[in-house]
Parts: C-alpha cells; sequence; structure tokens
C-alpha cells in the first residue's frame, strides 16, 4: 500500500500539505505559508529594518496601521476589488517613478473621489528631479483614474531605522 | 441644515419635518421650533395676522467658493512656510530665487510630460468612464478627424491650430475650384496672422491651451489668471517671428476673390504684431480706400505702431493725433486699449509726452472709462523713469486710486505697474509711498499681477529702500518675517542689509547673516565674502563676538579650501586671508592665525598694515613676546617696510629675555640684507 510510504514521504517534506482522500494533482503555485508573510527573519544583528517591517501583520490594528485606506471594505460598500487593483497598480508605478528613491511602502488615502499618496523617499535625486517626477505621476494617474491623485513627499537623508536583525 | 423654500402656506410641512427649522430665504439661519410654532400660534390665533402679505425674502445665492474664501480670509500668511506649490520638505524647498523658479518650472514641466504622453496615447486613458465625468483628466483629441479635401475639414484644422496643414489644405481647395467661403477663409487669414509663420507644432499646442476662440484679445485674461509660467512664453511670442515679404497672408490676401472690412483688419493686426509697421499704414490706406470701416482693435494695433512709423516726438503724436480723428470720423467707440496705446506711444515721446498724457487721462475720464494699471504704469514711467526726474504729484495720486480698487487684469502691460512703482519709489527714496504700494497690493486681487520673477524683483526693490531708509529692527523685522517665504533676497539684497548693520552698529548679527547666506547658496560669492570679512575684523569686538566671528570664519576657510566636482575652487585673496587670520588672532586661536599668515607666502601677496598691527596688538594683549618675534621674523622675510616699526616697538614695549634680544638683533641684520634682494623681485 502505498499510504505508509506517502506519509513518511510527507514527513519529510512537511511544507507540503497532503489532501486528504482527494485528487492527487500538481501543486503548480509556489508555497506561501501564512507564518512567514510580511515578516523579517531574525538574522545575525547586522540588518537594518523600519518599524514597519519589524512588526509582523498580526500587529495591524494594535501597533500598526494600515497602507491602503478606503471604505471599499466596509459592509455593502461597493468597489472593494477595484480599490485593490488601483492600489497594486499605483504602488508598482510609484516605485517604478522613483528609482531606489522610496523607502517605505507607500500609504494611499481616499478621500472621496480623491486619492492621496505619501510617500517616504531618500534624497538620491536633486530636488528639481524629484519635482518633475512629482508633478508627471500626479498628472498621469489623475488622467488614468480620472480623478485626483496628489502626491505629498518627504525626504529623510537615511531609511528610518528601528533596530537591526 | 439646507435652505428650502418654502410657501407660504405650508408651514405645518416645516414643522413636521425636523427639529430645526430653516427659514426661506437660505443666509438667516436657523429657528428653533419653538418660535416657529409660536409664529403658527399667533397665525392660527389671528385671522388678520394670516391675511397679510407674508412677505418672503429672495433666496441669497452664494457663489460656488464662498465658504473657501471665508475660510481662506481667517488665515493669515504664514511666516516660515515657502509657497504652497512646494511640499513642506526642507530639502523640497527652495532657498533662492533660482531654485525657486527652478523648482517651480520642474513640477509644471512634469506636468507638460505627463500631458504629452497622455495625449499621444490617448487608448491607455479612456478606458475608465465614471459619473459625474471629469474634461481636464481626460486626453485631448489635437489630431484632425476629418480627411480629405472640404471645407470642414479646413475649419476643423483651424479650428486646431494647424497653421501648415490649413494653408496645405486651402492651396488645395483652391487648386480644386471648390469655392472658399469669405468667412472661412477670414478665419484661416485670422489664424495666418495670430501665429505669423511659425510652423512649430509645440508652439500651436501652447496657444491652443491660452486663447481657445477668442482671437481678438488675444488671450489677454487668460494669461494673467493662469499660472505664472505663461509669461514666459507670453515673452517670447512677442518677440516671435517676423513678418516675411510675400509669406502665407499675404499671398492668399492678394488672391481673395472678395474681401471684406475684417480681411483687411486682420491683416493690419497681424503686420503689427509680427513688425512689418509701413505695409501696416500701406494696408490701412488701402482699408480707407476702399471705403471700409476699421475696428477698435485695428486702430489700437495702428496707434501702438506709431512710433515705428515716425521718429520726431511731434510728429508721432500728430499720427496718433490723425488715428483718433479717423475713429472719432468712422464713429468707432474707443475703448480702454485705445488709450493704453496712445499712452505707449506718448511714452517713447519725450517732453512732448509727458504733457498731453495728462489730457488723455482727462479723455478718460471724461469717456467714462476707468483707467487700467497699465494706464498707471505709463504715466508712472513717464513722470518718474525718465532722465530727469520731474518733481510732481502724481505717484500718489496715483496710488490715491490705486488704494481704493481692486484691479482685474485688463491690458498685458498691467503686470509691470507694480514694478514700475516700486522703482519710482525707490528713485524718490521715500518709504512712505512705498508703504502705500504694498498696502494697495495686498488688497484684493492685486497681488495676483506680480508672477513669480516680478515679485521677486519686487520685494528685492522695496528690501533694498527698507535698508536705505529705515531702522535696523524694522528692517530686520521684514527680513525675518520675509525672507524665504515671500521673497528670496539676492546677493545685492544681502550687501546692502550687512551695510544697514554697519551703520547702526549692530555687528554682532553677522554671524546669523552668514547663517542665512550659508542657507541660500550665497557662501561662494567673493563680494559677499570680502564684506563679511571686512566687516568683521575692522575692530575689536567683545569676547563672544569675537568667538563667533572667528567660527564664521573658519566657515569662509572651509568654503575656500572645498572644492566641488563642478565648481573652481574659490581663489584666496590678500585681503581675505589676512582677515581671517586677525579673526583667528584675536579670538586666541594662535595657531590657526599662524597657518594663516604662513599662506601669504602662498598666494604671493602681502599682509596689509593693518593686519600686522592688529596681530602686534594680539601678541601684546596675552603678553607674548614670542609671537611678536615671529611676527617680526615674518614681515621682514616677506620685505615689508613695516617690519623695522613693529621690531622698534617691539623692543621698546615688551619685556625681552637675552635670548630674545639676540633674536631681534639678528632679524635685523637679516632684514637689512634680505631688503635689497626683496625689494626688486616685490
Amino acid at each position: 500500500m502505498a499510504a505508509p510510504a506517502v506519509v513518511r514521504a510527507l514527513r519529510a517534506l512537511p511544507h507540503i500539505r497532503p489532501v486528504l482522500g482527494g485528487s492527487r494533482c500538481l501543486h503548480s503555485t509556489p508555497p506561501c505559508l501564512k507564518a512567514r508573510a510580511a515578516r523579517v527573519r531574525v538574522g545575525k544583528g547586522d540588518k537594518p529594518v523600519t518599524y514597519e517591517q519589524a512588526h509582523g501583520p498580526h500587529h495591524i490594528a494594535h501597533r500598526k496601521g494600515w497602507l491602503s485606506l478606503h471604505t471599499g471594505n466596509l459592509c455593502s460598500e461597493p468597489g472593494a476589488a477595484q480599490r485593490a487593483v488601483e492600489d497594486a497598480f499605483v504602488r508598482r508605478f510609484l516605485r517604478g517613478t522613483f528609482p531606489g528613491a522610496l523607502l517605505a511602502p507607500l500609504v494611499l488615502r481616499r478621500r472621496g473621489r480623491a486619492l492621496l499618496v505619501s510617500a517616504l523617499l531618500g534624497r538620491a535625486l536633486p530636488p528639481a528631479q524629484l519635482l518633475f517626477l512629482q508633478g508627471y505621476a500626479e498628472a498621469l494617474l489623475s488622467a488614468l483614474y480620472r480623478s485626483p491623485v496628489r502626491i505629498e513627499l518627504l525626504t529623510v537623508p537615511a531609511p528610518p531605522v528601528y533596530k537591526h536583525l | 441644515m439646507a435652505a428650502r423654500r418654502v410657501g407660504a402656506g405650508s408651514w405645518q410641512r416645516v414643522l413636521s419635518l425636523s427639529r430645526r427649522c430653516s427659514v426661506p430665504g437660505g443666509g438667516r439661519g436657523c429657528y428653533r421650533c419653538s418660535s416657529s410654532s409660536t409664529a403658527l400660534g399667533k397665525t392660527a390665533d389671528n385671522a388678520e395676522v394670516a391675511q397679510e402679505e407674508i412677505v418672503l425674502p429672495r433666496r441669497k445665492t452664494w457663489d460656488k467658493l464662498a465658504v473657501l474664501q471665508t475660510l481662506a480670509s481667517t488665515v493669515k500668511r504664514d511666516p516660515t512656510a515657502a509657497h504652497y506649490m512646494f511640499p513642506d520638505d526642507p530639502y523640497l524647498m527652495p532657498k533662492n530665487a533660482a531654485n525657486f523658479r527652478l523648482f517651480a518650472l520642474s513640477k509644471e514641466s512634469g506636468k507638460n510630460a505627463a500631458k504629452f504622453i497622455i495625449n499621444q496615447f490617448p487608448e491607455y486613458f479612456d478606458k475608465i468612464s465614471v459619473e459625474p465625468d471629469v474634461t481636464c483628466f481626460m486626453p485631448e483629441i489635437l489630431t484632425p478627424q476629418i480627411e480629405g479635401v472640404s471645407e470642414e475639414a479646413l475649419k476643423e484644422r483651424i479650428h486646431l491650430r494647424r497653421v501648415k496643414e490649413s494653408v496645405d489644405l486651402f492651396d488645395q481647395l483652391v487648386q480644386a475650384g471648390t469655392p472658399v467661403p469669405l468667412e472661412t477663409t477670414n478665419r484661416l487669414l485670422d489664424l495666418l496672422c495670430f501665429y505669423g509663420e511659425s510652423t512649430q507644432e509645440k508652439e500651436e499646442q501652447a496657444k491652443k491651451e491660452e486663447a481657445k476662440e477668442d482671437l481678438e484679445e488675444p488671450g489677454v485674461n487668460a494669461s494673467e489668471q493662469k499660472a505664472p509660467k505663461r509669461q514666459f512664453r507670453r515673452g517670447l511670442q512677442s518677440s516671435g517671428p517676423r513678418w516675411r515679404e510675400n509669406n502665407n497672408a499675404e499671398r492668399i490676401f492678394k488672391v481673395m476673390p472678395e474681401r471684406n472690412a475684417h480681411s483687411y483688419c486682420t491683416m493690419i493686426r497681424g503686420m503689427v504684431k509680427h513688425g512689418a509697421f509701413v505695409k501696416a499704414y500701406d494696408m490701412y490706406i488701402d482699408l480707407l480706400n476702399e471705403r471700409h470701416k476699421a475696428d477698435v482693435h485695428t486702430f489700437n494695433a495702428l496707434i501702438s505702431a506709431v512710433p515705428h512709423l515716425k521718429d520726431r516726438f511731434l510728429e508721432r503724436w500728430e499720427l496718433a493725433k490723425d488715428f483718433l480723428n479717423h475713429m472719432a470720423q468712422q464713429e468707432v467707440q474707443p475703448n480702454l486699449l485705445t488709450f493704453n496705446a496712445v499712452l505707449k506711444t506718448l511714452r517713447r515721446c519725450g517732453g512732448v509726452g509727458r504733457s498731453m498724457s495728462l489730457l488723455v487721462i482727462k479723455e478718460m475720464e471724461a469717456l467714462d472709462i476707468e483707467p487700467s494699471l497699465a494706464t498707471y504704469e505709463h504715466l508712472l514711467f513717464m513722470f518718474y523713469r525718465g532722465v530727469e526726474l520731474h518733481p510732481s504729484g502724481i505717484i500718489s495720486e496715483v496710488l490715491d486710486d490705486v488704494e481704493k480698487r481692486s484691479f482685474t487684469p485688463q491690458d498685458p502691460d498691467d503686470a509691470n505697474f507694480f514694478n514700475t512703482a516700486m522703482q519710482a519709489c525707490c528713485d524718490l527714496k521715500d518709504i512712505k509711498l512705498a508703504y502705500r504700494l504694498n498696502k494697495a497690493m495686498e488688497n484684493g486681487d492685486n497681488w495676483k499681477f506680480l508672477s513669480m520673477d516680478r515679485l521677486n524683483i519686487y520685494w528685492s526693490k522695496f528690501f533694498s529702500l527698507l535698508c536705505m531708509m529705515e531702522q535696523i529692527d524694522v528692517v530686520l523685522k521684514w527680513y525675518k518675517e520675509m525672507s524665504c517665504s515671500l521673497f528670496y533676497p539676492s546677493p545685492r539684497n544681502i550687501l546692502e542689509l550687512l551695510q544697514a548693520l554697519d551703520a547702526a552698529n549692530h555687528l554682532e548679527r553677522i554671524p546669523s547673516v552668514w547663517e542665512d547666506i550659508k542657507q541660500m547658496g550665497f557662501h561662494r560669492r567673493p563680494e559677499l565674502l570680502d564684506e563679511l570679512l571686512s566687516l568683521m575684523s575692522r575692530e575689536q569686538h567683545p569676547d563672544e563676538i569675537q568667538q563667533a566671528f572667528a567660527k564664521c570664519a573658519e566657515d569662509i576657510k572651509a568654503v575656500h579650501e572645498q572644492s566641488g566636482r563642478e565648481q573652481a575652487p574659490l581663489k584666496w585673496t590678500g585681503s581675505t586671508v589676512g582677515c581671517i587670520a586677525l579673526l583667528f588672532a584675536r579670538a586666541g586661536r594662535t595657531q590657526d592665525a599662524w597657518n594663516m599668515m604662513e599662506r601669504f607666502q602662498q598666494i604671493n601677496r602681502i599682509p596689509t598694515d593693518q593686519v600686522l598691527d592688529g596681530f602686534w596688538n594680539c601678541a601684546k594683549q596675552t603678553n607674548c613676546p614670542d609671537e611678536a618675534i615671529k611676527l617680526v621674523k615674518l614681515a621682514a622675510s616677506l620685505g615689508l617696510p613695516a617690519s623695522q616699526r613693529l621690531k622698534s616697538r617691539t623692543e621698546k614695549e615688551f619685556e625681552l629675555s637675552e635670548k630674545q634680544k639676540k633674536t631681534l638683533e639678528s632679524i635685523q641684520s637679516d632684514s637689512d640684507s634680505d631688503s635689497d634682494s626683496d625689494s626688486d623681485h616685490e
């Protein structure tokens, strides 16, 4: 019988979960363990880590806030999925627009129809270029989403380190 | 709490709907329930009252922006904040005028880059539809949609301001034999005369944003109220392409089967705009021969062309009067721009202009036309900017009027008023007038006339006047409030501030001014550094001030030594080295001082007597005969005539040991032999 062999094999590879009594499919997605999500693993003590990175997702609403604030997830409010897609796009877009200068994940807030993006930047680029990119990104995103998009910039000389892991 | 229009007979409904009832007629506020019930009781009781007319007040309509304007009026200007277009971040805030311009323009150019991409690839930006629609975020259709050779296609291309394509299409239409109606041909002529011969697409797009349909008044109102960056584009446009011989406009004009007054007028205006003044005059004569009537805009253009047609003052005035007479004959009503054009012409007429200008103003008053800021600007220019200043009370009368009103932009020259007026105040050296002018500027909407550049020039002049005329504490108060938020001091302003501090004997403020200089980025300007150092090292000061000065001197030394990537290193000069050395010595930092003294050799300069004496005095104060002897040695090695004097002073005033006396003697013998050889290479 293959069952004990299967069980022994599974014990050796604990990250594969068995489908009990079901079909024998092929897992083609990479494993996404919820115990390892959004956490920075403890290392030797030389890795600088910001406050936001140092706290895991179970600390949201206790020690951390949210990165994306909108009313789509409230009861009987429409548009949660659209907001999520827009957020993902805006994050990628701005990550590419400010190459290497974003020090922290963006905080996106929606007020009515407007989208307010708060970005923490490093001083990698001269200020004229940063303002150029800000004007460009605001105008482009506003046209893309047909609603006012405002980007608020804050620059710091170095990423704010909370502790070293 | 919305104001609801309640009819006379529906008091009961008002009561039942909510606890807080609004009275019909909006802005009256809320009545409490009890009062309306009392009112109801009254009406129920007295039958006579019910028969009386209840006069409902008219509903008050508020501007869309009324709430915002009220809120804005409660907030005063924050003296520590930069312009609202910049983020509130020390790295991204501009610290001097050049940076202000650079940052503002880079932000605008980012927006323009985005607009370019949006208009280039509209297919990516029209997939979302929102309710209600926001047109300003949608891509604009800039490519012509109608194809083929037809009149509609021509009209569309004219509408889209595509000069070359319109002309080509027109030629094709004419060759094909299709008659182009007069109206459309006139519109084509309008387009050509407005743009001259510029075929750059960029410029066409820019003009499109400025003045869409209004070719009559070339974008006057639009230009003032939009972003100040537009001013630069306007400046470029006015010195734009010149009128070529036999260009498209002339060619089309000649082949037109019929022309009406509008065609002639457009041609005249285009020629004047692009500098073909004599042709414009000839065209006007043609217009008169054809018995057409010109319109007021054409006359304005012709009057403004007068200085280019005649040279002598009287002839210019006569020609201008001719045009005005023609206007009266053709029964064309002059407007504000007519009079402004007359004054602009008189500006270039010297003394004749001055005497005639007042008559022009009287005529304006007689016709009940309110003067605009441009009118006053021309007046002030004529009376106060000439070579000789004629004393006159014009400026106070002008200020009287300007203070009372809030102006709207009506003439492109309005923007120059405040700068001309402030210049006049500076020339007259009258601070009270300047304060009045300032108040007038803050009145209502008048501040909008000062764009980015003009604002800085205005405040710069005002600050110069303040430094010249006012007490130092008033100057410092203005400086603290205004600098880096409202205006960015230029290096000249800083020099004047330093001189004012010197005059008021407040030299202890110099270290804080130096901090500001560093922040503004002027720390590599040699004239500022020279002024600073000479002021600091002129006299002896109490100890803590001296220490602060020494710190400044150290900063300046660091500035000289630091060589940036793209900047050439600052050269040491004799005075700089001497002053820094003196400051170090006075603060008691003798080692640093001697390092500086040795630098004299490197830069091939000699210290002045003042420096040597100052050094010597410091040595005396700290009672260090060694220092004095070192100084004498240095002076002798450089071959200075003062070395003798110093040597004798050292001998007399110091108590020297035997060894020191011997050293001093030996120096003397050195100097005797050295002086002959030194004198010929100095």
